[in-house]
């Protein structure tokens, strides 16, 4: 792929690439800069397993082309973490178990964390109308609900992305 | 007869949080698509666009300058037509036949690319492969108008499919039924006869699917220097698809490997195998490069499998105090253009009807037949959910129209708890349960009589709410016991390795395959109790053939009981190797030493003890105290006896008569599978299963137009349930340990969506109760709800009471 040359700033390291002006923002993060955490779910913009944070607002990554989001902040779910600490949003997605397969869970992690941004103290109809854009088929949203109210106890919002809560995650990623 | 071989528990039954969690929210797990090799090759299908056709020929020339930057091979180029087995390796794909042996079952064959004729709108006719995916898609899309097809005249009626004069969809066969059954258990004309009323009615229960949020996918590596064919696929049976890549490609079995990476969701459309998996190894063969195919969200809802569509036929006889006297049921499977899996929707549905209810006279019948749609296969509840709905929503019906109360009518049938084991009139062995019990205490929780005041109250301002019940039995640990019962006699193989590590930790290899129930923690927890350390020092190894024994993988709710007890077994001979070790250690019998909390101590004499790392080095290093013949590590077989989870579920919803929509207020599901071992992770299961259930009766269906065209091919059109849509799910358990498994296990997973449908819609029922309504056609949306209320009885071609 060729043509055009964008540069993105994504979890604060810089992207640069030479793109066909088709290529969406999507495919740009998995395939040019290596960042699969990002999920393709429908690529029509319905299920929201794509979801990244484009300059701090919540898009859908499989709608928007690279070329669109070039000279951009780019947050994926690989930017919340911290040298393997769990962000508090994280944490409470596994201490409410929120999560089954995994597929959905960035797209419901980026999307609870633009809207715990801008909600501080939400009601769960106000949880669920803001992850309405988000589907998972494996829990019923009853663990991701339950996270995200987790999540508004603790203020997980208030902690930057990149930072953990302070205690070490209960579990170090591996397989 | 095997409880006894369970041990107290420190980690079985406690809410462990997920070990496998922290890779999935980091953004670290890696599905089939995050898996980038080397030089890898994109292939696309060309999909048909009629629903029935023959294929005059492909004229590649419409590729024009693509034609040089992609390969393309055609059915001609794919399709093997001799018996597997018989081509060399590279030498193409036999067809798909079926691998059940139900007899009287008439075999079709789908070739994995059509040679010749086409029988559903999706069919691959066609598949592209190009360095890039934006490529492939590009001359697949050529190649799409290059297809010449002779049109033919398709049937995508199930009953004009199985009538007279119906075009064949087979030159195998003569007619499109594949297959036809009529068992009578009692007298049945006589309990018809003998009643004061008969019920009967006509459903038909809509065709839906899984929709895993990952869709399908295979990435294949065949690699000369090794003679080898390695292949990741988004499936819950590596080793079964290890075993059909070999037979299918006559290539083999020890040079394949099949890894199931993180798979995203597969609630049994995921089980081996789906044509792609053949041909995209094919491809890497022919190509001696990795070729890797993705499933788009389009393609997966126009032609993956899909599942549950059948016409009912049922009829109940009752006595005026609501006992049940008899049932009659025919069940007529829509089994799309295939008849490899689709038979089991039928069969499981007619064996199930009866379900935890004292019921032992019963006429079921069964007709297969084929149509111009996508094949059925399994999903979640297979068959189960269709008869759970259909018995559970006339029974509703009858009660009402009795003037007895529903959970009266219900505990006036229930098998009662000292009735166990209770075998059905189709030998459904049902181990033990809650029926009862789990009925009253829904009904506990939801205010039962609190809320019929109150439903009294609101109607006379014009307000509609309901409550519906759904009691279900599921049978649970598909082995060779379970599907004996469920009318589709298999046989069945799995395994767990178990070993003490020198460093005393411990690595256990399973042969089922997790797709997002968490196995790693609930199969560590069972671990780790038999082995006397912490969850944190058992590795679970599963979904790669290379390191884990041979089995059949995970569906049908099976895993838990099977890893649960080749765990408990295999752990328990490792455990008795390490207590011969230790024993000479401390120089005592080994019979008389205990193991927990890290250490093997001497049964009243704490002081006296060894760290699990000192024994499991000593049992590798020390030539004074080690075994000499063997490593403390073993290998255990078993076919699970089959297992009755059970349970009940209540939904409150308001409906709004001028518009038809239901708004939903609550559900309460209280359910039993025997011993827990990971109550966190069984509500996650409920809960999860409660959504779909409720998805396939309120919003999802995949709709065809009379030509066989799909109308539900986007998430616009095809509608799973989003948050809105729920309310908080209850989830209450009762623990029946099964008397039967090791263990007390019983499988569950699939009780949510069994049961939920009849639950809404005997709410939505319930609540509509004033206008007489009552469903025969699935799902509820609001304009067939309008109906219901402006009609009454809205009946699928119209049944009648």
């Amino acid at each position: 792929m060729s043509g055009h040359q964008v540069v993105l700033n994504i979890n604060g390291s810089t992207v640069e690439g030479s793109v066909d002006p088709r290529l969406t923002l999507a495919d740009f993060i998995r395939d040019q800069a290596g960042l699969t955490g990002t999920k393709l779910g429908c690529e029509h913009g319905v299920c929201g397993a794509c979801t990244v944070l484009v300059n701090g607002e919540a898009v859908r990554s499989c709608l928007m082309f690279a070329v669109q989001a070039s000279g951009t902040e780019v947050t994926t779910v690989e930017g919340f973490a911290s040298n393997g600490d769990l962000h508090p949003l994280q944490q409470a997605f596994a201490d409410k178990h929120g999560l089954q397969c995994g597929f959905c869970t960035p797209g419901m992690l980026i999307s609870s964390y633009a809207f715990l941004k801008e909600n501080r103290s939400p009601t769960e109809d106000e949880i669920r109308v803001a992850l309405s854009g988000n589907i998972c088929r494996c829990t019923g949203y009853q663990g991701i609900v339950d996270a995200v109210q987790h999540a508004v106890e603790t203020d997980a919002a208030a902690v930057p992305l990149g930072e953990s809560s302070g205690s070490p995650s209960a579990h170090n990623a591996k397989r | 007869m095997a409880v006894a071989e369970s041990r107290k528990t420190k980690w079985v039954g406690s809410r462990v949080k997920r070990v496998e969690d922290p890779r999935y929210l980091t953004g670290a797990a890696r599905y089939v698509a995050d898996i980038a090799l080397p030089r890898t090759m994109h292939a696309v299908f060309v999909r048909s666009p009629h629903a029935y056709a023959n294929i005059r020929g492909i004229d590649k020339s419409v590729l024009g300058d693509l034609a040089d930057s992609v390969k393309v091979f055609t059915g001609k180029d794919v399709a093997h037509e001799g018996e597997a087995g018989s081509q060399s390796p590279g030498g193409g794909v036999s067809p798909l036949r079926g691998r059940f042996g139900l007899q009287g079952l008439l075999r079709t064959t789908q070739h994995v690319i059509a040679p010749k004729t086409v029988r559903f709108v999706g069919e691959a006719v066609a598949v592209v492969v190009a360095e890039n995916a934006y490529v492939a898609d590009d001359a697949a899309e050529r190649l799409s108008a290059g297809v010449d097809y002779e049109v033919l005249r398709p049937v995508v009626d199930i009953e004009e499919a199985i009538g007279d004069g119906a075009p064949v969809l087979t030159d195998d066969l003569s007619s499109n039924v594949v297959f036809q059954s009529k068992e009578t258990h009692g007298d049945v004309d006589k309990a018809f006869k003998d009643a004061y009323r008969t019920y009967s009615a006509r459903f038909h229960h809509n065709r839906y699917g899984a929709a895993p949020m990952e869709a399908r996918g295979v990435l294949a590596q065949y690699d000369p220097a090794y003679g080898t064919l390695t292949v990741w696929s988004s499936t819950q049976m590596p080793h079964l698809l290890r075993s059909l890549i070999a037979v299918h490609l006559n290539f083999p079995e020890p040079r394949v490997r099949v890894i199931a990476p993180e798979v995203g969701g597969g609630f049994g459309l995921k089980m081996a195998c789906c044509p792609e998996e053949l041909v995209t190894p094919f491809l890497s063969l022919k190509l001696g490069r990795p070729v890797r195919w993705i499933e788009d969200r389009r393609d997966h809802l126009m032609c993956a499998s899909q599942a549950k569509e059948q016409l009912i036929d049922i009829e109940f006889a009752v006595a005026e105090d609501g006992e049940l006297l008899g049932a009659k049921g025919v069940f007529i499977g829509d089994g799309g253009a295939y008849s490899d899996a689709a038979i089991l929707e039928p069969v499981c549905a007619a064996k199930a009807l009866t379900g935890p209810y004292r019921l032992d006279i019963y006429e079921e019948e069964i007709i297969q037949g084929l149509s111009n749609k996508p094949p059925i296969a399994a999903y979640r509840g297979v068959g189960w959910t269709a008869s759970n709905t259909v018995r559970e929503v006339l029974f509703e019906e009858i009660a009402r129209d009795l003037g007895i109360d529903v959970l009266e009518f219900r505990r006036k049938n229930l098998i009662n708890s000292d009735e166990f084991p209770y075998t059905s009139c189709t030998n459904q062995v049902y181990d033990s349960g809650t029926y009862h019990e789990s009925l009253e205490q829904v009904a506990e929780a939801v205010k039962y009589d609190e809320f019929r005041a109150e439903q009294e109250r609101l109607r006379k301002e014009g307000r509609y709410i309901g409550i519906g019940f759904s009691s279900y039995v599921e049978g649970t640990a598909w082995g060779s016991d379970a599907s004996a019962q469920s009318g589709m006699p298999e046989s069945s193989h799995d395994n767990s390795t178990v070993t003490m590590d020198p460093s005393g930790k411990v690595t256990v290899a399973v042969s089922v395959s997790s797709h997002g129930q968490g196995h790693e923690t609930s199969f560590a927890q069972v671990a780790a109790d038999e082995l006397g350390v912490n969850v944190e020092d058992v590795a679970i190894l599963h979904g790669d053939t290379a390191s884990t024994p041979y089995g059949l993988g995970t569906y049908a709710s099976r895993s838990a009981v099977i890893a649960g007890a080749t765990i408990t077994r295999a752990a328990s001979d490792v455990r008795e190797h390490l207590f011969r070790v230790a024993g000479k250690m401390l120089e005592v019998d080994p019979d008389d030493l205990e193991i927990g909390d890290g250490r093997i101590s001497v049964v009243g004499a704490s002081d006296r003890s060894k760290a699990i790392s000192e024994v499991a080095y000593a049992a590798y290093w020390s030539h004074k105290d080690r075994e000499d013949e063997s490593l403390p590590t073993s290998t255990r077989f078993y076919d699970p006896p089959c297992t009755y989870s059970n349970g009940c579920i209540a939904v409150l919803v308001e409906v709004d008569a001028e518009t038809g929509t239901v708004k939903l207020e609550r559900i309460v599901a209280v359910e039993d599978c025997g011993t827990l071992i990971n109550p966190l992770i069984v509500d996650g299961q409920v809960q999860g299963a409660i959504a779909q259930g409720v998805g396939g009766a309120m919003f999802e269906e995949l709709v065809y137009n009379a030509d066989g065209q799909p109308l539900s091919t986007t998430y616009m059109d095809y509608l799973v349930p989003t948050a809105t849509d729920l309310p908080a799910i209850e989830v209450a358990h009762l623990e029946s340990p099964s008397p039967l498994s090791v263990g007390g296990y019983k499988g569950m997973g699939e009780g949510g969506q069994i049961a939920a449908p009849a639950a809404m819609v005997n709410a939505v029922m319930d609540a509509l109760a004033p206008f007489g309504a009552k469903t025969r056609d699935l799902p509820l949306k609001p304009d067939y709800v309008l109906k219901l209320i402006n009609g009454g009885a809205a009946s699928a071609n119209g049944a009648s009471e």
